[in-house]
């Protein structure tokens, strides 16, 4: 039996998550997850964050409905929380900012008008973190970003036996490596900076 | 439908009896159509009644509209197919129904096939080992596997030269099962014998079952049920035995040994280690799961209470404690991870008595799991302990502070690949 298993947090860090746009999802059955395809080749359902929040707003009309800005070193996560996310949304109504928090909850994407995919968090928890937990982070999700570059970078026809996700993202995004490679460095620079 | 009819009808017509064509093609509408019989099943239950109304013995009928040939064994393909096959009786299992007479696997050299004689066939016994001719059995499907069935008009015919078995990933032992180490099962219905330590007897949770507990060896710890039908010795918690033929089920992703009647105990004088295998992970904690936090136990059985009862118990006054079913997650994998109650004393600062206090205060248990969730939840950690089934039982965990420099300084310096 397939049995139920559960989603992998994948690491990435916020610019990569607004590059995205490929959304993928078993049609024959409505209970599939959606996946969201990265630019590198991560396959997300459920992303794991540790960053800065810097904002948050109570959006909803009827019921809270809280939007949290929660910062990492190549931009931001919009990371929302409503009345199916009561911790998270707790947290969000009582906490002071700035605050590092760490962040599980689901890669989700809305198309506008015009066509554009937005990409965001809908959090399962949000907790308060310290500053160590925060670079633990960035070290982390930088190592598991470049290696997903390195699996791109073989990717290709000459490769047949190459990840697919890392096949496909190439095809779709036909990205270009080094802009990610230079991010990553720019993260961990920052890092240095704090040593 | 029109068509199904036409060839019953034409079946009977072969054995000299002409049954009007629109009567089956009735039954079988009202059968299909108004009583949402599967096609098959609506066919055989027409032809069983022209058989029984026209009074024709139903091996004539089977045995001349089909004319069974010889099949290999990888050939057989077709669900409802007649066919005779030349085969050696590799292994008789235990039989799970009185209807049965016999079950087991029989295999020629192109692979291996179950096989069910039923026990109003009235056919000879099948003896393990040896070779035989079957004719006119029935192959049926189930859940994408074949197998053959010997009913009434099926025979056996016991063959001198020997039918060699090849093919196929089943491969018997001179024993029928050959030692494992615990921490490499990984097969589903596969038979195993295995040595190793009584690490914890259960309780009963129903009376078909004589012991369940766990069983460990240097490589790893499982779950095993010692059904009550399968007439074994009990087993004492700390001892140390030999379990042959016994099978590995598959549950969930788990894997767990079940002893029947087939399989047999033997007490052993050494003494095996077991719980040298460690397994060791290190994530972000994703998750704390329900059931963690403050919780009561059952005072007779160590169990979880659900709503102030024990599963075996029932309605007790708990024993306070404090344990965390967490999930780490490193980016590739998850790990569920048990931590007992000293362990979750300090790592997050709070002892029990203080629990019970703000559990009390805010007449909620619930604020002592969000306060685990709260000091916990998104932190890196390394665990350590021994894994059973899909937990490690953790009897280390330490918070990862320090950022690991070496690994900073590597990835700066990655070479940019062109």
């Amino acid at each position: 039996m397939a049995g139920y298993f559960r989603e992998v947090a994948r690491r990435l860090f916020s610019q990569e998550l607004r590059d995205s746009d490929l959304t993928s999802r078993d049609e024959s059955d409505q209970y599939a997850p959606q996946y969201l395809l990265t630019p590198t080749g991560a396959r997300v359902n459920r992303v794991f964050l540790v960053g800065t929040l810097i904002e948050k707003e109570n959006i909803g009309t009827d019921t809270e409905y809280w939007r949290g800005r929660v910062s990492d070193p190549t931009g931001a996560f919009l990371v929302y929380a409503g009345q199916y996310q009561p911790e998270a949304a707790q947290f969000l109504a009582e906490c002071e900012l700035p605050a590092f928090v760490a962040v599980v909850g689901k890669a989700s994407t809305y198309t506008t008008d015009e066509g554009n995919v937005l990409t965001s968090i809908r959090a399962e928890s949000i907790q308060p973190v310290d500053a160590q937990t925060r670079d633990l982070w960035v070290l982390d999700t930088a190592k598991q970003t470049l290696d997903r570059i390195k699996e791109l970078e073989k990717a290709g026809p000459e490769n047949p036996a190459s990840n697919p996700n890392a096949k496909l993202a190439k095809e779709h995004y036909a990205a270009d490596m080094k802009e990610y490679r230079s991010l990553v460095q720019k993260a961990l620079e920052s890092l240095k900076e704090n040593i | 439908m029109k068509q199904m009819a036409e060839s019953i009808k034409d079946r009977f017509f072969k054995l000299g009896v002409d049954v009007p064509v629109e009567d089956i093609e009735n039954r079988l509408s009202e059968l299909i159509t108004k009583f949402k019989v599967p096609d098959n099943e609506a066919q055989r239950s027409v032809v069983n009644y022209f058989l029984k109304k026209y009074s024709i013995p139903k091996n004539e009928f089977y045995a001349r509209q089909a004319e069974p040939h010889l099949s290999k064994v990888t050939d057989i393909s077709e669900d409802g197919q007649w066919t005779d096959v030349k085969v050696k009786v590799i292994q008789l299992w235990e039989k799970t129904h009185e209807s049965i007479a016999q079950v087991g696997l029989v295999g020629d050299e192109t692979g291996i096939i179950k096989f069910t004689k039923w026990q109003n066939a009235e056919l000879p016994e099948l003896e393990q080992g040896e070779s035989y001719h079957l004719r006119n059995v029935l192959i049926s499907e189930y859940n994408g596997r074949f197998q053959i069935q010997l009913n009434s008009s099926s025979s056996i015919e016991k063959l001198d030269e020997e039918v060699e078995v090849g093919g196929g990933d089943f491969t018997p032992g001179e024993m029928g099962s050959e030692l494992r180490n615990i921490g490499e099962l990984a097969q589903d219905n596969q038979w195993v014998t295995v040595r190793g330590k009584i690490v914890q007897l259960w309780e009963n949770s129903h009376e078909s079952i004589e012991q369940v507990g766990l069983i460990g060896d240097e490589t790893g710890v499982v779950k095993f049920t010692n059904w009550a039908s399968a007439e074994l010795p009990d087993m004492e918690e700390g001892k140390c035995y030999l379990l042959s033929n016994a099978v590995v089920k598959e549950w969930n992703d788990r894997y767990s040994l079940q002893l029947n009647r087939a399989s047999s105990i033997e007490e052993l004088d050494e003494e095996i280690e077991v719980g040298t295998f460690t397994s060791s992970y290190s994530g972000a904690m994703v998750d704390i799961q329900t059931g963690s936090g403050l919780i009561k136990r059952c005072p007779e059985c160590k169990r979880a209470l659900v709503k102030g009862a024990c599963a075996e118990h029932g309605k007790v006054k708990g024993e306070y404690d404090l344990r965390i079913k967490a999930v780490l997650d490193n980016g590739i994998s998850t790990q569920d991870a048990l931590i007992n109650r000293e362990l979750t004393e300090k790592a997050v600062g709070l002892s029990l008595d203080d629990a019970i206090a703000m559990a009390a205060e805010a007449l909620d248990p619930g604020v002592v799991l969000d306060k685990l969730k709260q000091k916990l939840i998104g932190r890196y950690y390394t665990v350590s302990g021994p894994k059973v089934e899909r937990y490690v039982l953790v009897d280390s965990i330490v918070q990862d502070s320090e950022l690991d420099r070496a690994l900073l300084e590597d990835l700066i310096a990655e070479p940019e690949v062109e």
